[in-house]
């Protein structure tokens, strides 16, 4: 390189024109950071599938536990509050109304805890390359996603098995739209908390105290009404949880038969999209400080 | 050897300050008083602050390959990293023709996946499609040589076998710019052979590399320029030899505790160092360098302060320059100082029609530099962080096909330079081996 040296020991690398050059790393448009999310959503589901294969191949029944783990949660969360506790009195069809709401509540707590701790887990790959980051939050909840599945699967079949008989209506198919609607939800809470956990690492130990709390608070194993009967203030508050929305849609089409509340959609419909807009903006607007750890 | 003053810029650096705050146990940090106590609580002794890079000033260019050396903790790997873009600096910033490609797809893999799964998902993790990434297979395949151990899962694979499917899934990308951070050093001496080669045709292709391996010697062989880094600055920066050189003398010096030597080295190179000054012309500058009063937008400016909030270092910087060229001094140096320079008053030269504005001006001063950068000015060719730029012409029709074909020229022809120098440099060492061979088992025996 030739360097042009002045008397003061000053050599300057002559003017460099800034022309064509774009700064790196910063944060883009909202409308060009969607286009680079979506051309990377190929690499998210690998990725979830990826995990999720090589976390399976570790044992030895494989994809097997994908199918048992949810099993026997079952049969442990009915061995204590079916059959010692005796919480069921005056739910019908205990068991099914049990295994949906913890099948369904687990599905957004994984993502809570996993959101939160998203881009503490991916700090290698952030430290890596260049990707958009909202792609970690994304794909815990896409894996969660994919594990919901199987135990999805588990559900009908022990639902359908087990006596006391589900009554069926078309009403069945509105289960489609409830996990879509939660998922939405997921997305945007993972999101939300994953800035918020970065910044706040002390959250993760908090999660798991809220995310018990909300599983109460959600009526998994307790109807809502029939308890806090004498605290009307406090039950018209948990009409507005949207996990309790998203359950009592899911129990009414799959169990019982029953039309939903069209007040329990709307609040699950708001949620859903609002969470989504919300947490997702959020996070965008954190996105050059992810690096840093 | 070419001049690379006359290509065109692909990573301008321009003050880039990068510090941590990390917590310490060391007792002198320690807090007084109350924060003290709060900190006991918390469970931590004293928090310090690391200076990672005090000001590093850096272009580099097209088809130039740079080599970083540097004793650990200097902050070459911070460097990279915020060349990359993965990290933002404190202050100063960072301009990139294309986005960089760190060589760190490691994170992106999976140990207990196969070595052919970890391709595809190494190359949907560097931003390839579905399609590309089962196009790049071969390449990769090739380009890794790892014959059947492709199939085995990639925990299985020695250090140096994982550096040599990295490397060739980073390369599958075609990045333009190529950041190696003390990668290719556990490869064995045929990959170290293919790796040169296809490092050599993306240099030819107009890319970048900036290279940070402690070996000097490979410094010397592979780049064309190097960078000499200490406590976050650059001390030394020139010709790959020369940098390299310095630099090897001042490690051995150190590593065999002849610390005078080494610091009198040092010294030595610090005093005759130069902070180098970059001055970024933004292209509004270039084209209209309209005065000030003319160009005040405050309405615009204030709706969009939200977005340049964050930007508020870079301007700093900006008047740091800016006041530099303002000053009255002539910016021509003359041979020696003794003569007494006149003081300088810039005549009123008639102005080129183009440049001419309506408004009245002061001619006493320059136009004040305005190197705020502008949303609405900055030029975005690549706006669109995912575009790699490698399609500008296709390789099948006319001008990619010539273009191809010259840049294996050129990369043949640093190819056959290299082998040349290395096999002088090769006789060079039978010769000497052949003389010291002999003392040795003198010795032994």
């Amino acid at each position: 390189m030739s360097e042009t040296k002045n008397p003061l020991g000053l050599s300057s690398i002559p003017s460099v024109s800034s022309e064509g050059l774009v700064p790196v790393g910063r944060r883009t448009s909202l409308r060009s950071y969607l286009g680079a999310l979506w051309n990377r959503r190929h690499f998210i589901v690998a990725e979830s599938r990826a995990k999720m294969s090589s976390s399976t191949r570790k044992n030895l029944l494989g994809y097997g536990w994908l199918f048992l783990n949810p099993l026997l949660s079952v049969l442990a969360y009915w061995f204590i509050f079916g059959y010692i506790l005796q919480t069921q009195r005056g739910i019908d069809n205990f068991l099914g109304f049990l295994v949906v709401g913890v099948f369904f509540f687990s599905f957004t707590s994984k993502c809570m805890t996993g959101g939160t701790g998203a881009i503490r887990s991916g700090a290698s790959m952030i430290k890596g390359f260049q990707f958009p980051r909202a792609a970690l939050p994304i794909s815990t909840v896409v894996r969660n996603f994919l594990d919901f599945m199987p135990t999805l699967l588990v559900m009908v079949i022990v639902l359908v098995v087990v006596p006391p008989l589900e009554v069926i209506t078309w009403r069945i198919a509105l289960v489609v739209p409830v996990i879509i609607l939660q998922t939405l939800f997921n997305v945007g809470l993972a999101c939300f908390l994953a800035r918020l956990g970065h910044k706040f690492p002390d959250l993760t130990n908090l999660m798991s105290i809220i995310s018990r709390f909300w599983f109460y608070g959600s009526g998994v194993f307790f109807s809502i009404e029939d308890r806090l009967g004498n605290h009307p203030m406090l039950l018209e508050a948990m009409q507005y949880n949207p996990m309790h929305a998203y359950l009592t849609i899911a129990r009414n089409s799959l169990l019982y038969g029953l039309d939903s509340d069209p007040k329990m959609w709307v609040v699950g419909a708001v949620w859903a999209f609002g969470l989504l807009i919300v947490g997702f903006l959020f996070f965008w607007r954190g996105e050059e400080n992810y690096g840093r750890l | 050897m070419v001049d690379f003053e006359l290509h065109d810029p692909t990573i301008v650096a321009e003050n880039v300050q990068v510090r941590y705050t990390v917590s310490t146990n060391d007792p002198s940090h320690r807090a007084k008083g109350l924060r003290r106590l709060s900190n006991a609580i918390v469970g931590r002794r004293g928090q310090t602050t690391v200076r990672a890079l005090r000001g590093v000033n850096f272009v580099a260019r097209e088809g130039e390959m740079v080599g970083i050396v540097g004793a650990n903790g200097s902050g070459k790997s911070t460097f990279l990293r915020n060349l990359a873009g993965v990290e933002q600096p404190d202050r100063g910033r960072i301009l990139v023709r294309y986005q960089p490609l760190l060589l760190g797809v490691s994170a992106a893999l999976q140990p207990a996946l196969s070595g052919s799964e970890n391709v595809r998902l190494g190359c949907l993790a560097m931003g390839l499609s579905p399609a590309e990434a089962t196009e790049a297979f071969d390449y990769v395949v090739e380009l890794s040589a790892l014959g059947a151990a492709i199939h085995r899962p990639m925990g299985t694979y020695s250090s140096g076998m994982g550096a040599r499917l990295r490397f060739a899934i980073a390369l599958a990308a075609r990045p333009k710019i190529l950041l190696i951070d003390e990668a290719l050093s556990t490869g064995d001496a045929t990959f170290a052979e293919r790796s040169e080669r296809a490092m050599d045709e993306l240099l030819a292709e107009a890319g970048t590399v900036l290279l940070v391996n402690h070996a000097a010697k490979v410094i010397q062989e592979l780049c064309t320029r190097a960078v000499w880094m200490h406590k976050g600055e650059i001390l030394m920066n020139g010709p790959a030899e020369a940098v390299a050189e310095k630099y090897r003398w001042w490690a051995w010096n150190v590593a065999k505790g002849n610390e005078q030597i080494a610091d009198k080295l040092l010294h030595d190179v610090v005093s005759n160092a130069v902070r180098e000054e970059i001055d970024v012309l933004e292209p509004e500058l270039i084209k209209n360098p309209i005065p000030r009063h003319a160009a005040r937008r405050r309405k615009k400016l204030i709706r969009n302060s939200r977005h340049v909030k964050r930007r508020t270092s870079s301007t700093r910087i900006g008047e740091a320059s800016s006041s530099a060229v303002q000053t009255d001094k002539p910016q021509v140096w003359p041979e020696n100082l003794d003569i007494e320079v006149p003081k300088a008053t810039f005549p009123a030269l008639p102005k080129p029609a183009s440049q001419t504005s309506n408004g009245p001006r002061s001619h006493n001063e320059l136009p004040p530099l305005r190197l705020r950068p502008k949303d609405s000015k900055v030029v975005l060719r690549a706006e669109n962080p995912e575009d790699r730029a490698s399609t500008v012409a296709a390789s099948d029709d006319l001008t990619g096909r010539r273009l191809s074909s010259r840049a294996r020229e050129m990369a043949e022809d640093r190819y056959q330079l290299r082998q040349m120098r290395r096999s002088d440099e090769e006789a060079g060492v039978e010769r000497k081996r052949y003389d010291s061979v002999p003392e040795v088992s003198g010795d032994t025996l």
